[in-house]
């Protein structure tokens, strides 16, 4: 009888146990999950650890790095075989060990994960994929785009609905004449921040970026035609604009300063809108990003690391924390663009971002990313940087680039992005 | 002649008075605008003209770091790696100095020697950082505080062992010949007579290594990533591909600094009595 | 036992206990830092990049330096690290020897002068990087505005080739004066006053008596700063890292900071480690440059 008893108490004290095991099958498992440390992609983590630890029992570890330092751990510790990291945040920056990422498709197709993303990041490219396999699942996405003024547009009776930069240049020509006198630029961007000219270039850019043979490549004249171009926005901007930073380049445009921006819209977004710090409240929108050539793409991708010993409750984590509804409260709480299309379409947003949304969702449904290891965009960057200060011309920027890319060669993966994207030269 | 001689004095007095404001000045403003900065409202940082006095002073930055778990953290292992790598280093720095001092090597082997120290110090460390996690990681001490002390071990103390070789070497030999003869050992000799003797230079190169391991960067930030963090990567995390927090970035700076800053005005005393010290010997 | 044997018992009976005394040090450095070197020593004869293969590709001998020597980016990193860093270290070595002279004494005054002086050492050289790029913002920047004061209208620091080497110069001189005049100062106050009282007496100057009592006597350790110093100057990427990353173009680009490109950012560790060892040779021509000379001066 007593022993009955015992057994009974036993079970009954199991059973709960017993349920919590079915419901949390990684209680207990400890998984270490990276973010860059900006106050936004890890403060969102870090805002969600407690209730995912909750939910599903599992230790979550944040290790939260500076961007250099993100990066170089990143690779150490995947060529090195250290395992230290389960989750990793990335971009194609680490494209040389991708191959060190575990394959996703199976989890993403057992979990009917990716509904409502914005076409184009859910593309490899912005989505990180090795050999035809998904690897990375993006959680944030930002496309270069123009802010300009609306008060200053309609005063001056023109509309932003150019489609190539030769439109946006002949606007700025008429904006010139309409601003002379004042101490209003027509446009302004962050010449000093050098990795950010390649975005007006390849928005300029008409051709391909990786060749046939899967090398490097620009095509020359319309690199070059794209390169002149570039320099030529200096004459709109600013006199000193060849040393703006980001910060200095958005507080000109934040203080009235300048009638369009171009730049990472989520970089202004909050501070536009904010009376303490901006001066244009309510007076500016997002425009489109002209062409012929693209939009550059941010898009961060959460990665499993193929050597995870727990693969499945990384898994738990990547879902958790990128989902429609989680990319909304990013984007609201802390200035994050959403690569879901619900964040675009949310009655409560559409209406409070009316100046904002249609302009930007046009930008990302263009956006492409780039095929760029870094050493590849330092390269282009810090000769066009030589241009944009007047050390050299364009056409020696562009044969420096391409005298120096030919020593360096393509990861694979990049070569498959590029392919995807339709930036390699025909067959 | 007399007149004229005072009129020249004055003036030089008064010259000397300028350039030494100047530098003083130079130094400050610096440091001051810092200060200012880390109580400036985030709207206020890339004013033109710049902002110099704050239309109001805000905590709100310090507020942030004091609510955030981790500036402690961050702060507790500077403290560690720094008391660590000072005193280890000193204590092993010295007494092989001394020992290579004394041991009357060949003049070849013991530049041979001090060479090695030194290539070993000035080797850019960029390129070290990935073996160097390498061995960290197989004595299974990354990320922990000891494997920035052992990185900062490898500069510092090829550092002061140079340093005290040369002040060794430069001391009379007629200070110890008396206590050789009084039959004390050497440790006697090193502890009781050189010791206290070389103390003003000991504090100096204390004071250095104290300096560079609380402000090293690179070596922490390749093996440490969350237990052992310390405050120079928390410095360099406010540069984001966001651009620049600049608030918190200038509070960060200030409590990274006022450590250190404290520490120079209490060991400047040191310093001083060492330099004098020096003066009366001569 | 006469005193002169009991020394030399001593300096028998000393071997083991100095033996003793070097063996942590040894230790600690040479065995922890050891592998790394080797290590870097065999990469530099290896190809390998991380872009393309993630083990080491093979030996190629010196291919590897023949193609860093080669390279139009490592020659301009090293011309530029040779302006920077000698323009940094000329200035620091003056003004530090200058401003040592300028605060001997023990009052209170010159004792404050003192430590306020050396206080831009003790600043992080990442912060001070940043605190810096504050400061001469050409537009918003404090520097300008005061020169403004005084009706000069200053350059584009950090958006021109030249003026963004003239910062970096400046702020390594901001930042290492101090040390000099650490140092300089211990030196000049350690030289015994009857020299120069004997200097004085005998009607010399005090330009003479700088110029042929003490500049001898503080030359070994002024040296030995000056090759810290270059040394120090040529290999900090810190500050570089957060003033100017290297720009505008490759204006700032020095060779450390190319060593740090190509190791950590673009793992290129064939090369990382070859551009390594050829600034050990020169370093180590330096340090051997100051052996030499103490050795001439015993």
């Amino acid at each position: 009888m007593k022993k009955m008893l015992l057994l009974t108490l036993i079970t009954l004290l199991a059973l709960p146990f017993g349920a919590l095991a079915q419901d949390m099958p990684h209680a207990g498992v400890e998984i270490v999950a990276t973010y860059m440390q900006s106050g936004t992609y890890d403060v969102g983590a870090e805002n969600i650890e407690a209730d995912f630890e909750a939910a599903t029992g599992i230790e979550l570890e944040l290790v939260a790095s500076p961007w250099a330092v993100l990066n170089q751990n990143h690779i150490t510790d995947l060529t090195t075989g250290t395992g230290e990291f389960d989750v990793m945040s990335g971009e194609f920056w680490i494209a040389s060990v991708y191959d060190k990422m575990l394959p996703l498709d199976e989890l993403v197709e057992r979990d009917n994960f990716g509904g409502d993303y914005i076409p184009t990041i859910w593309q490899p490219g912005p989505s990180g994929y090795f050999d035809g396999h998904r690897i990375g699942i993006p959680y944030s996405a930002d496309a270069y785009g123009i802010v300009y003024r609306t008060d200053i547009f309609e005063e001056a009776g023109l509309t932003a609905d150019w489609e190539t930069w030769d439109d946006y240049l002949a606007t700025m020509d008429k904006l010139a004449m309409h601003l002379e006198g004042s101490d209003v630029a027509p446009s302004v961007f962050a010449w000093g921040a050098a990795e950010q000219t390649p975005s007006i270039f390849l928005g300029m850019y008409d051709g391909y970026l990786v060749d046939a043979d899967g090398n490097y490549a620009l095509e020359e004249e319309s690199a070059l035609a794209a390169l002149q171009q570039m320099v030529s926005l200096l004459d709109y901007n600013p006199e000193g604009a060849a040393g703006l930073s980001i910060d200095e380049a958005n507080s000109v445009f934040l203080t009235g300063n300048a009638a369009t921006m171009i730049c990472w819209v989520s970089f202004v977004r909050a501070a536009a809108q904010n009376p303490d710090a901006s001066l244009v409240v309510d007076n500016w929108a997002v425009a489109p990003f002209p062409g012929p050539g693209f939009p550059f793409l941010s898009a961060w991708n959460l990665f499993i690391s193929e050597y995870s010993e727990n693969p499945e409750a990384a898994w738990e984590w990547v879902k958790y924390y990128i989902n429609g509804e989680q990319a909304t409260q990013r984007f609201v709480e802390l200035g994050v663009g959403s690569p879901y299309l619900s964040t675009y379409e949310d009655p409560d947003l559409v209406d409070a971002y009316s100046h904002d949304f249609p302009g930007m969702v046009h930008n990302l449904s263009r956006a492409q990313s780039v095929p760029w290891v870094f050493e590849a965009f330092e390269i282009f960057f810090r000769n066009t940087s030589e241009l944009v200060i007047g050390s050299i011309s364009a056409e020696e920027a562009l044969a420096n680039t391409l005298a120096s890319w030919a020593e360096v060669t393509v990861p694979p993966a990049l070569v498959q992005s590029a392919a995807a994207q339709g930036q390699q030269q025909d067959m | 002649m007399r007149n004229k001689t005072s009129a020249k004095i004055f003036l030089l007095k008064l010259l000397h008075g300028l350039i030494l404001s100047v530098a003083c000045l130079v130094v400050l403003i610096p440091l001051i605008y810092l200060i200012i900065n880390s109580v400036k409202l985030p709207r206020e940082f890339l004013t033109v003209p710049p902002t110099i006095l704050p239309s109001e002073v805000t905590f709100q930055h310090y507020q942030e770091l004091i609510d955030d778990a981790k500036t402690i953290r961050y702060f507790r292992n500077s403290l560690t790696v720094s008391f660590w790598t000072t005193a280890i280093t000193i204590v092993s720095g010295t007494l092989a100095a001394y020992g290579l001092a004394r041991m009357k090597l060949a003049a070849r082997l013991l530049a041979g020697i001090t060479f090695i120290f030194l290539f070993i110090r000035f080797y850019p460390r960029v390129t070290t950082v990935i073996p160097f996690f390498l061995v960290m990681r197989q004595l299974d001490l990354l990320d922990t505080v000891w494997a920035i002390i052992i990185g900062h071990l490898g500069i510092t103390i090829p550092f002061v062992t140079w340093l005290m070789l040369v002040v060794f070497q430069d001391l009379p030999q007629e200070i110890e010949e008396a206590a050789i003869v009084d039959g004390s050992s050497v440790w006697q000799r090193f502890w009781r007579v050189v010791l206290p003797i070389v103390m003003p230079s000991v504090s100096a190169a204390a004071i250095l290594t104290a300096f560079l391991s609380w402000n090293e960067f690179l070596i922490a930030s390749s093996v440490a990533r969350r237990k052992a963090s310390v405050l120079s990567i928390a410095v360099a995390s406010f540069v984001s591909d966001k651009g620049i927090q600049w608030g918190p970035m200038a509070a960060m700076s200030v409590v990274m600094i006022l450590p250190m800053i404290i520490f120079a005005l209490f060991a400047q005393k040191y310093l001083i009595r060492g330099i004098t010290f020096g003066a009366v010997k001569g | 036992m006469t005193i002169k044997k009991r020394a030399t018992w001593h300096k028998r009976h000393d071997l083991p206990w100095l033996l003793v005394f070097v063996l942590p040090a040894f230790l600690i450095v040479v065995a922890v830092q050891f592998y790394p070197l080797a290590y870097s020593a065999l990469l530099s004869v290896q190809e390998w990049s991380l872009t393309e293969s993630q083990a080491p590709q093979g030996f190629v001998g010196w291919d590897n330096f023949a193609r860093e020597l080669g390279d139009s980016t490592f020659q301009r990193s090293v011309r530029n690290s040779i302006v920077i860093t000698g323009g940094a270290v000329i200035l620091e070595m003056f003004l530090g020897v200058c401003l040592a002279y300028l605060t001997m004494g023990s009052s209170w005054r010159m004792r404050a002068v003192r430590t306020l002086l050396i206080l831009p050492m003790v600043i992080a050289p990442v912060a001070a990087g940043t605190l810096w790029r504050i400061l001469l913002n050409s537009r918003a920047g404090l520097v300008n505005h005061l020169l403004g004061f005084i009706g000069i209208k200053g350059p584009e620091w950090l958006a021109s080739p030249d003026w963004a080497v003239v910062a970096v110069i400046l702020l390594d001189t901001w930042q290492w004066t101090p040390f000099v005049l650490l140092v300089a100062g211990a030196a000049i106050a350690s030289i015994p006053e009857d020299l120069l009282e004997v200097a004085a007496i005998d009607g010399a100057s005090r330009w003479q008596v700088f110029l042929y009592v003490e500049l001898p006597l503080l030359m070994p350790l002024l040296l030995l700063t000056l090759v810290f110093r270059t040394l120090e100057s040529l290999l900090s990427l810190d500050s570089i890292y957060s003033l100017t990353f290297g720009g505008p173009g490759f204006s700032t680009y020095t060779m450390t900071f190319y060593i740090y490109t190509q190791g950590l950012r673009n793992f290129n560790f064939g090369a990382a480690a070859a551009s390594s060892w050829m600034f050990m040779v020169f370093a180590s021509i330096c340090i051997w440059l100051v052996f030499w000379f103490q050795r001439r001066e015993r």
